[in-house]
């Protein structure tokens, strides 16, 4: 994936696309808020400002603030973005995901020795059958730091019930 | 015995060895929890608390004192060097504080936040010893009305002190505001925007936020700029320690900082990270230096790690006086001084001298403790930035998931900052700035809240928000600083007035 | 040793507990507040009277409880090493939040500990007693702001009720909901606020310095030591305790049940325990077995029908 504008004459007549996109999601979120407050918009008691009012002030802005996104977008205001590169990303992200999922089966320091590996890994260390195994021990030792020694409460797995 | 007397006793007996002792394993202890993002002061203090249970009065309270202090300094530690604010009085610090520590400043950083802290802590300190009784009158005055017109305050100051475009600092403001309003209403009970997920209810955790927005979200930019960007940190560029030019900066912004983070630590519904949003934006005012803002400059570390090291200070003020827990910090040692049969009240200056005093003396000591432990560790913690990178920034994402699960051990939790880190770094790519949507995540609620009660009791009658002098003056302060440098703007701009509006649209 | 691994990771995968007497206590609230508190007292107490070998607390925080119960009634169905702290609140929080897990699902044990409500006013206000406040109440009830806790919670409810007592519309009742007790406080200290409801503990310092006026307390009969009137000596027939309690896994068997009523019986006759609801200042408020049921009923009934007079719950 390449997000990287080059200006050309060509090019600066044409709208910045992604700003197009912001704002489209601003204009969302609008929605979405002054839809899901809709229901309590006769709660105002004795303040006339009930739990709908300030919600509802806040989609008006995020409309006029997505407004004055499109005209930037046209007028080509948003700042050069520097390339991206998606791969490393999607390594770190899968760190974070595999945490996610593994923590409640396997407990702290497997979960979170797998994040270790694979943010490693997207960073460039991919040798992840030396950096996970050795995240793991690491968290292990976090593990007994923090949980055992100072009573954290973090979620304990079969490695964890070894060292308790 | 004079107050003075009083002050002096509990010195001499917090600077019996042994004391001093449990003080250093206090501080060592805090600082160790405190650096976990997501776990502030007063998760520490609440996980720690049964570990001064086994010692005596004396005893206890100093550690008890030296863990409050290190689990503050230890997410200032982390801000700095790793970007990952550990609750919210430290995000701004990450702001100037991590900017320096990339470029190889991290150790004056360092030593601004802990010398600045020291200073704020000790005139706070003794401030809090000799004109308590006058600023808790001055903090009864303030009611919902008055809290109004100080958020609207904090809203206009803090706004013209982030990012160079004024669409993309309001955008990112309301994107803060607009997730503010998830979870349970405060003044009704309805539940807004949570669309029936439980783990919603209690609204997004501000500090989960700021670790996503903060340490997943540039995690995630960095990784993204692939074999582009240096591959290692250097870590020291010049001296470790702060230069003589460090210290000129420095010492105004601690000052500073302390006057303004004191008396809002004092208010009851004040908050200490309103005093730090205060202390930044006065200090990117003031400053001889206004291009280094945003690039790592020392006022904007030495000013909000003061103020919020005054403003904590400040909370103890309503704690002892009244009784009134106003943080979740002043709650858990309420909790504290139960245990040593201390019933915090408007009387207890009077009952108990002896243990309030040496509770004094126990922070004023604390406070030199973890000055003595840490200044020598700067040189050691800088050196944290020299790990290779793929190693750095896994370790990152190991601490601040830490710091989640062990808040709060839930995968929804988890998953929130994965999605939020995702959300800061495309914000990132299109140069959308992070700090307003958590000074929108915090504030929103206050703001709102206070309105509605101000209307409630008044019944709707919307004049009462300037019919108190304190609210007039500061709606009109707000004014001032909201209209002033549009017009200098339009009258011909001087370097520092075109930096401080900063922008094009 | 190898046995010793496969057995540890066979006991982890499905959650077994290594010894029978050890306890697992979740408090479903964050560190420091009142009911991880209680669970964290609890821990030392049954350590200390040996009533268990090892006990663990683990915070589970968030809407008033109701996603700890939730995680709690879900994941440890059948585990008798399981406690779960839990309160008043959390009624009127399974109410309000629509949770679709109730008290139902556990299994509770005792009620431990309770706190009453009180109602006061600055020292500097014209109100001198009940009658005077229900006097304004009834004359004008938005003149009325009465400053508490968190809306839908105990101190709400018991505004709710007041009104309804005096006979007039709960729904017109003029609440402001702070949040914590120290905001609140210091509002009404301030003068902001007409009254203050809260439970004893939050205001007592304020009512010996005379700060504050103690206008009726919400407990049954008087209290010793506290010099006020019930509410029910005041012509409100209003009787209220924000209490705690703890309750075990649903899905446990009668000896189970048994087990663990007769631990906590131990725990909370026992000298240690007795000694830090002294120095925390909490009331002891013992009940089991099914005269707690009952009460448990009964206040969850009158709960739902206050919530729903006050127009909380619809």
């Amino acid at each position: 994936m390449s997000l990287d504008n080059n200006k050309t004459t060509a090019e600066q007549r044409r709208p910045d696309w992604a700003a197009l996109v912001i704002a489209a999601v601003l204009v969302v979120m609008a929605g979405v808020i002054f839809f899901d407050v809709s229901r309590l918009r006769d709660m105002g008691g004795y303040s006339q400002v009930g739990p709908a009012t300030v919600p509802d002030w806040i989609a008006f802005c995020l409309v006029g603030l997505a407004i004055w996104t499109v005209f930037a977008a046209f007028r080509r205001d948003f700042p050069k973005r520097e390339k991206q590169e998606i791969g490393p990303v999607a390594w770190v992200v899968a760190g974070l995901i595999a945490q996610m999922v593994l923590i409640r089966l396997l407990g702290f320091s497997i979960a979170t020795g797998v994040l270790f590996g694979l943010a490693a890994a997207g960073f460039g260390a991919r040798r992840i059958w030396i950096s996970i195994p050795a995240g793991i021990v690491i968290c292990l030792a976090i593990y007994w730091l923090f949980a055992v020694v100072l009573q954290l409460s973090l979620p304990a797995g079969p490695l964890e019930h070894l060292i308790q | 015995m004079s107050t003075f007397e009083f002050l002096l006793q509990g010195l001499a007996s917090a600077m019996l060895p042994m004391n001093l002792i449990y003080a250093l394993i206090g501080v060592t202890l805090g600082t160790m929890v405190g650096v976990l993002p997501g776990i502030g002061p007063a998760t520490t203090v609440a996980l720690l608390l049964p570990v001064t249970y086994q010692l005596d009065a004396t005893g206890s309270l100093i550690m008890f004192a030296g863990i409050y202090y290190g689990g503050m300094y230890g997410g200032s530690t982390t801000s700095i060097l790793l970007n990952t604010p550990g609750e919210s009085s430290s995000i701004v610090t990450a702001l100037e504080g991590n900017k320096m520590a990339r470029a190889g400043r991290g150790g004056p950083a360092l030593a601004t936040a802990a010398i600045g802290s020291f200073v704020a802590g000790l005139i706070a300190t003794l401030a809090l010893a000799f004109v308590a009784p006058y600023i808790v009158k001055l903090a009864l005055v303030f009611g919902p009305r008055e809290y109004f017109a100080l958020m609207v305050l904090a809203f206009i100051t803090v706004s013209s002190a982030f990012g160079n475009s004024a669409l993309r600092g309001l955008t990112s403001l309301f994107i803060g505001l607009s997730l503010s309003l998830v979870g349970i209403d405060q003044l009704t009970g309805q539940n807004r925007l949570s669309f029936g997920v439980p783990d919603l209810l209690d609204g997004i955790e501000v500090t989960t936020m700021a670790v996503a927005m903060f340490a997943i979200g540039e995690t995630l930019f960095i990784a993204a700029q692939g074999e582009q960007a240096p591959d290692k940190v250097e870590a020291i560029r010049g001296s470790v320690w702060m230069t003589a030019s460090d210290w000129a900066r420095s010492w105004k912004a601690w000052l500073r900082g302390t006057v303004i983070g004191f008396p809002i630590g004092a208010m009851p519904a004040g908050g200490a990270e309103i005093g730090t949003f205060l202390s930044y934006a006065t200090e990117k005012r003031l400053t001889k230096h206004p291009e280094e803002f945003g690039n790592g400059a020392i006022e904007g570390v030495a000013g909000p790690e003061a103020a919020n090291n005054a403003s904590a200070a400040g909370t103890l003020v309503p704690l002892l006086t009244l009784g009134l827990p106003t943080s979740a910090t002043a709650a858990i040692m309420l909790a504290g001084f139960q245990q040593y049969g201390l019933q915090p009240g408007p009387l207890l200056f009077a009952t108990n001298p002896q243990l309030v005093w040496g509770l004094i003396a126990s922070l004023l000591i604390a406070n030199l403790m973890l000055l003595v432990l840490n200044l020598p560790l700067v040189g050691l913690w800088v050196k944290l930035l020299t790990i290779p990178k793929p190693w750095l920034y896994a370790g990152i994402l190991v601490f601040a998931t830490l710091g989640t699960i062990g808040a709060n051990p839930s995968v929804f939790e988890l998953g929130m900052l994965l999605v939020f880190g995702l959300v800061a770094y495309v914000m990132r790519v299109f140069d959308y700035p992070i700090a307003p949507v958590i000074v929108g995540l915090i504030l929103g609620p206050l703001a709102e809240q206070q309105l509605r009660r101000a209307l409630a009791i008044s019944q709707g009658d919307v004049t009462t928000l300037v019919q108190s002098p304190i609210a007039a003056v500061l709606l009109a302060l707000a004014a001032i600083a909201l209209i002033l440098p549009l017009i200098l703007r339009f009258r011909g701009r001087g370097n520092v007035l075109s930096q401080m509006a900063a922008s094009e649209d | 040793m190898k046995h010793f691994f496969l057995a540890s990771i066979l006991a982890g995968a499905i959650a077994l507990p290594a010894a029978a007497a050890d306890y697992s206590i979740m408090a479903p609230a964050a560190p420091g507040g009142g009911w991880d508190q209680t669970a964290r007292t609890m821990q030392t107490a049954l350590q200390t009277e040996k009533i268990s070998n090892k006990v663990q607390v683990m915070n589970v925080p968030g809407a008033g409880g109701t996603i700890g119960i939730a995680q709690f009634a879900s994941q440890q169905k059948g585990n008798p090493n399981q406690l779960l702290v839990g309160g008043y609140v959390m009624v009127g929080a399974i109410l309000t939040n629509k949770s679709p897990v109730t008290l139902k699902d556990v299994t509770p044990i005792a009620r431990l500990t309770g706190e009453y409500e009180v109602i006061v006013v600055p020292a500097s206000s014209d109100i001198k007693s009940v009658a005077d406040l229900t006097a304004k109440l009834k004359a004008n009830p938005g003149s009325v702001s009465w400053g508490g806790g968190s809306a839908g919670g105990t101190d709400h409810i018991t505004a709710g009720l007041i009104a309804k007592a005096a006979g007039v519309d709960p729904t017109k009742v003029n609440y402001i909901a702070f949040s914590g007790g120290g905001e609140a406080l210091a509002a009404i200290l301030g003068g902001q606020v007409t009254a203050g409801i809260s439970s004893y503990g939050e205001f007592e310092g304020q009512i010996k310095a005379g700060a504050l006026r103690l206008l009726a307390i919400s407990s049954d009969k008087k209290i010793e030591g506290i010099n006020a009137p019930t509410l029910k000596e005041s012509g409100l027939d209003v009787v209220i305790q924000n209490w705690r309690m703890v309750a075990a896994a649903p899905g446990l068997s009668d000896d189970q049940k048994k087990a663990i009523a007769a631990d906590i019986e131990k725990l909370a006759k026992s000298k240690t325990w007795q000694d830090s609801l002294k120095t925390k200042g909490w009331i002891d408020t013992y009940l089991s077995g099914p005269a707690f049921e009952a009460q448990l009923a009964k206040d969850i009934a009158a709960t739902e029908s206050i919530l729903k007079d006050i127009g909380l719950v619809k």
